[in-house]
């Protein structure tokens, strides 16, 4: 094992184990490591969004290999013809740095208007396609034609399909608001909880089961930086972690109190 | 009886941190004494292998890496095994990243399957970088990149993500946008991910597509199955689990199981547990 | 006001209709535009955006530090970790190939050559590509710093939602107890310990509890014991005459009965509310588009 690769894991183990510290209390540990947290991953995704965007798209199409801005001295050749166009997002981008100056906050609206106006114009057409009308059209099921079994646990079947599309129907008719849900109107949309209830604890369910799986994750990880191979990483800094720990809680005995 | 009752109003009332402890051991004490666990497959996840079973051999598939190291642990196992699912069948695999820390994992995927080559062995494969697959890298833009791929994907890639003109790439060579491409996989953890690929991607373009996603998306996801818009998905670790065992590599995820089992097993007693306390204290309240 | 107002609800008007347009209108300039230059520029404009978000919290740190506020030595924390990888992104290639192997620098590529005695060159990697590498430095970053801070700050939510379950997951009435029991039964269902449960232990659970049921519906423990003693008495009954046989009948079979409550009820839950989200979405757009939303102003 190289050394990069021991000392990453010392500090992989500390950063891990400093983060699950706040399960005992609020620590110093755990607020490190948060800190760590925020300023590496500001700086880390700075770096990939300028290398993997700015740099070859924006900068490649401004000042491309014998383009007419070569006089400068920038020259960055991805490939790119030169286009003026790119001025633009260029001005945006840059108006929406300055605005991090009070008096000139108002510059970044452009650019935010900018990205609003695509993901709107994206969006209004994506949704309305992908969610609305492939959904409808998906859930009018066969009933009648006969092909179908009534009832199947595992496949499609006429009971199945009742189901869903009664479900559907009803859990949607609980997001309209404009008709008072009392009477029989009432009694559908009652039943449409019932459904949006079962998907909620559907939910609760994978949620759960998804945190579970990145605790397993972690431990994995643990407990391969805790071998000879890392110098036992991981036992090192958690003896470290709790013997300090422990010390303080001795030491301010009323912060354990509280 | 109501010495049973108190115990367990008593454990009701217990500290968070015992529960923190169980918890934990839990989920540590299978990893480090692995037990095996019967995994079953579910029809979403043989749906989702049939679907890449189907596409004829030798084509050109996309493989996108949309998580990080947070999802890993769910995501990863999938995209590995989607991968060694892929160049079983001979497919060209291009990889293209919504996520910054996408070509990381990626990275890793192809560590991980080309490793000690063994050609007994189909879980590890003699690949070269650009005749077997090609890294695009990742770009910034969500669901903006995958319009722009759907388009024309010389224009938002030029370079590849070792910093290669696209256009001399002979890998490339028919490449013009997503609709040249038979297949199209995200392994996402979140926005953007499925979602964007189905909108953007798969619907638009009509090219088969299919993604696993973590646990949280699922439900949100499943729709898509049901109208086709997705061939099958693979649902967190447990559908990384079964899709390990339908392509015969177990793996990282086929290990979690016992752990994920014993987790569930507990939080579920806590649920009753929680539950018998909250009803016999109602009934005490009631009574005085 | 033309500036601050006028110019970004027009910004987004053009744009967005343009957009919007290039879905349904068949003219090749529109559409190379909307299609590919437009969002390149979004994505340029969003990677101009992360570095304003870096700059705000550079501010913010600062001023905690400069102002010395509690807590202000973990800020400072936080700037040398920003300027630590901000100087690995920006400064420095670590990544130096000889050959197949990679080293973080010059000086450790150039000493390689020399321990091996090899005619191998030292080929450094391209700007942008360093952060894209593997074996880079950026990349030991990433592994052994940013990975295990993200991952851990996910999974520390296990214990949470460990805890939370135990203490506000209430059958409290009937559309809880509906939420309670379809959590559950995925939770079982999907992992494989849920298909060691037998179908039959599930029904003794379920003749139990409708028995306790009973119980506090009628008060009178004489027929919650009969029920308990004619249920129980007839699923031996019915599990000797089938032989026990794990999996059947498959409606009490945790695995199967999460795959329908999955695929049946849940998905027709989904569905409406990814049907809502849509039309709430398309709507909001429009509003965008049209100019009657402007929150993005912040007013």
């Amino acid at each position: 094992m190289s050394f990069s690769a021991i000392l990453g894991a010392w500090i992989a183990a500390f950063l891990t184990l400093g983060i699950f510290s706040y399960l005992y209390k609020d620590n110093p540990f755990y607020k490190i490591a948060e800190h760590v947290f925020v300023g590496v991953s500001a700086a880390y995704v700075a770096a990939i969004s300028f290398w993997t965007q700015i740099y070859p798209n924006l900068f490649g199409r401004l000042f491309p290999k014998d383009g007419p801005l070569a006089f400068t001295g920038l020259e960055f050749d991805f490939n790119h013809e030169f286009n003026i166009l790119y001025l633009f997002p260029l001005i945006l981008g840059l108006m929406m740095l300055i605005s991090v100056f009070q008096q000139f906050s108002w510059m970044a609206r452009w650019g935010i208007a900018y990205t609003v106006a695509i993901a709107a114009g994206l969006k209004a057409f994506g949704y309305l396609n992908s969610n609305v009308l492939n959904q409808v059209k998906a859930s009018s099921v066969d009933l009648f034609s006969g092909s179908l079994p009534f009832f199947s646990l595992g496949g499609d079947s006429v009971f199945n399909n009742i189901v869903l599309v009664v479900g559907t129907l009803s859990a949607l008719m609980y997001f309209y608001f404009s008709k008072e849900q009392t009477g029989n109107f009432g009694r559908f949309t009652r039943l449409g909880i019932y459904f949006l209830m079962v998907s909620f604890g559907a939910s609760f369910g994978f949620a759960v089961m998804g945190r579970i799986s990145l605790l397993v994750g972690r431990f994995n990880d643990l407990i391969d930086y805790s071998s000879a191979d890392y110098n036992y990483a991981t036992l090192g800094v958690l003896l470290f972690i709790i013997v300090t720990l422990g010390i303080w809680s001795f030491q301010n005995p009323e912060q354990k109190e509280n | 009886m109501k010495f049973l009752e108190d115990i367990i109003l008593k454990l009701g009332a217990v500290d968070r941190r015992v529960i923190f402890v169980l918890i934990g051991l839990a989920v540590l004490i299978p990893l480090l004494t692995p037990i095996s666990l019967p995994v079953r497959e579910t029809p979403t996840t043989v749906k989702f292998y049939d679907g890449i079973e189907d596409i004829p051999k030798n084509s050109k598939v996309l493989v996108s890496f949309d998580y990080g190291p947070s999802t890993r642990p769910e995501i990863h196992p999938m995209n590995v095994g989607v991968l060694r699912h892929m160049l079983r069948n001979g497919h060209q695999i291009y990889i293209s990243c919504l996520w910054p820390d996408g070509i990381y994992m990626a990275l890793d995927a192809l560590e991980e399957i080309t490793d000690e080559v063994n050609p007994d062995n189909e879980s590890t494969f003699d690949i070269k970088e650009y005749e077997d697959y090609i890294l695009l890298g990742y770009r910034p833009g969500a669901e903006a990149v995958i319009k722009g791929l759907a388009s024309d994907l010389r224009k938002v890639y030029t370079v590849d993500a070792n910093g290669n003109f696209i256009d001399d790439i002979e890998m490339m060579d028919g490449i013009k946008n997503l609709n040249d491409f038979a297949y199209i996989y995200s392994g996402s953890a979140g926005y953007p991910g499925t979602f964007e690929w189905v909108k953007y991607g798969g619907d638009p373009t009509g090219v088969p597509m299919s993604s696993g996603t973590t646990s949280v998306q699922v439900n949100e996801v499943i729709p898509y199955v049901q109208t086709g818009q997705l061939i099958g998905l693979l649902a967190g670790m447990p559908g990384a689990a079964e899709y390990e065992k339908l392509i015969n590599v177990p793996g990282i995820a086929i290990q979690g199981m016992a752990a994920q089992s014993f987790a569930h097993i507990v939080i579920v007693l806590f649920i009753v547990f929680g539950n018998l306390a909250f009803f016999i204290k109602q009934r005490r309240d009631r009574k005085y | 006001m033309l500036l601050k107002r006028y110019i970004p609800i027009a910004i987004v008007a053009f744009f967005g209709a343009l957009t919007l347009s290039a879905w349904f209108i068949d003219n090749e300039t529109i559409e190379t535009f909307a299609n590919d230059d437009a969002t390149q520029f979004f994505d340029i404009i969003a990677a101009f955006a992360v570095f304003l978000g870096a700059l705000n919290l550079l501010k913010l740190q600062f001023i905690k530090v400069l102002k010395q506020q509690s807590g202000w030595i973990y800020s400072a924390i936080a700037i040398a970790s920003f300027f630590f990888a901000f100087i690995i992104g920006f400064f420095i290639r670590g990544a130096y190939f000889v050959g197949e192997d990679v080293y973080f620098s010059q000086k450790a590529a150039e000493a390689a050559i020399l321990g091996s005695g090899s005619s191998e060159v030292v080929v450094p990697v391209d700007w942008g590509a360093h952060v894209q590498t593997d074996g880079s430095l950026f990349q030991w970053m990433f592994k052994y710093i940013f990975s295990p801070l993200s991952a851990t700050m996910f999974a520390l939510l296990a214990f949470f939602v460990a805890s939370a379950s135990f203490r506000a997951f209430r059958a409290r009435n009937f559309e809880a107890s509906l939420l309670l029991v379809a959590g559950i039964i995925i939770m079982l269902g999907r992992v494989p310990i849920g298909s060691l449960i037998s179908s039959w232990t599930i029904m003794y659970i379920l003749a139990f509890s409708i028995g306790i049921g009973i119980n506090s519906y009628v008060k009178n423990r004489n027929v919650m014991f009969g029920w308990i003693l004619g249920s129980c008495g007839a699923i031996t009954g019915f599990g000797m005459t089938m032989g026990w046989p794990i999996d059947q009948p498959a409606i009490f079979f945790l695995p199967a009965l999460q795959e329908w409550i999955y695929l049946v009820p849940n998905l027709a839950g989904s569905r409406a509310i990814l049907i809502g989200i849509g039309l709430g979405i398309v709507a909001t757009s429009l509003r965008y588009i049209f100019g009657l939303e402007k929150s993005y102003l912040g007013e």
